[in-house]
């Protein structure tokens, strides 16, 4: 089975060197003779005001959190769907499958309707 | 040495010195970045293990997902590192017992029993078996009920993650339409009584100036 990922760790090795190869080139090739000229900011170019880091809006994070939450619930469907044929009819308990991932979904929407009805998806 | 343990020592090796790095580095950006690549080699591990979906799994949602909102978290947020490394001395005590229970549990996890790699001897699965299959059979069947149980404890994680964020917007325009429809003519308009004004002559308010 391992072997059908091959092309994919050529293709990995082959996405490194194409990042790191120009980089290593770079440094040890390019001449490098700085001076305070060299390196200060010109043109367009100005020295920052202040830090970057600063207090920012509580709702990015509450929409990247909620974010993360579906996606997890679409990493449950992923499974489910490859063996969907098998489950829907077991011996026991006809849709069984079917049924199961619709009260998983069900459950969720619930949060979805609470997220949505108490305006965490509204922006402005 | 046969090619897939080479690549299994190279993963397990450059995930090692990720994983150092991210509690060695100065700056919680390059730590959360070497946590990612901790990830990427994992999921190569994961993958010679043929769990593919466990792999792919992982890079979706921990790459893809977790540790997006991790840098955004670190490199947006307010922190002075400097004034975090106070106290590292002190809370090393409580931080190492921490650490060493943990490594304890792990240690009586995987040499117990229950674990038992002893018991698993490592097999060539055929070109057409899908751990997906085989991981989805046992858990939308003989582990349907705690499958379930996970989706309500996405649902805990969506509430509190509304109920501790959302914050109501003093300039919010939005309309509420059910506020709208259950008003009543006597919140709109208030009637007052009062007695009649008398209007006083021209002549005596020309006086009065």
């Amino acid at each position: 089975m391992l072997d059908n990922y091959f092309p994919i760790l050529v293709f990995v090795l082959v996405g490194l060197a194409f990042g790191c190869v120009p980089i290593l080139l770079g440094w040890l090739i390019a001449p490098n003779r700085p001076d305070s000229e060299k390196l200060s900011a010109f043109e367009c170019g100005f020295a920052p005001f202040e830090d970057a880091r600063m207090k920012f809006d509580v709702r990015y994070y509450l929409i990247a959190i909620l974010f993360i939450l579906f996606d997890l619930e679409i990493a449950f469907l992923f499974p489910w769907a490859a063996i969907f044929k098998e489950i829907v009819n077991t011996e026991a308990v006809k849709m069984f499958g079917f049924v199961e991932m619709f009260v998983f979904i069900g459950i969720l929407v619930v949060g979805y309707v609470y997220a949505w009805a108490k305006g965490a998806l509204d922006w402005e | 040495m046969e090619f897939k343990t080479i690549l299994f020592y190279l993963f397990s090796a450059i995930t090692v010195v990720a994983a150092l790095r991210v509690i060695t580095a100065r700056n919680p950006v390059h730590a959360a970045l070497f946590l990612v690549l901790a990830f990427f080699n994992v999921a190569g591990l994961w993958m010679l293990l043929q769990a593919e979906f466990l792999a792919l799994a992982l890079i979706m949602v921990y790459v893809g997902a977790v540790m997006v909102l991790f840098l955004f978290v670190v490199m947006m947020l307010d922190i002075n590192i400097e004034r975090m490394r106070q106290g590292f001395w002190n809370n090393l005590p409580l931080g190492a017992l921490v650490g060493l229970l943990m490594v304890g549990e792990m240690a009586v996890v995987l040499s117990g029993r229950y674990f038992g790699l002893a018991n698993l001897p490592p097999q060539n699965m055929p070109a057409n078996y899908s751990n997906t299959k085989e991981l989805a059979r046992l858990l939308y069947t003989d582990y349907a009920y705690p499958f379930e149980i996970a989706s309500v404890i996405l649902l805990v994680a969506i509430i509190a993650a509304v109920m501790l964020t959302l914050r109501g917007r003093k300039d919010n325009k939005a309309m509420h339409s059910s506020d709208q429809i259950a008003v009543k003519a006597k919140d709109r308009m208030r009637l007052v009584k009062m007695s009649p004004e008398v209007e006083l002559p021209a002549v005596a308010a020309k006086e009065g100036e």
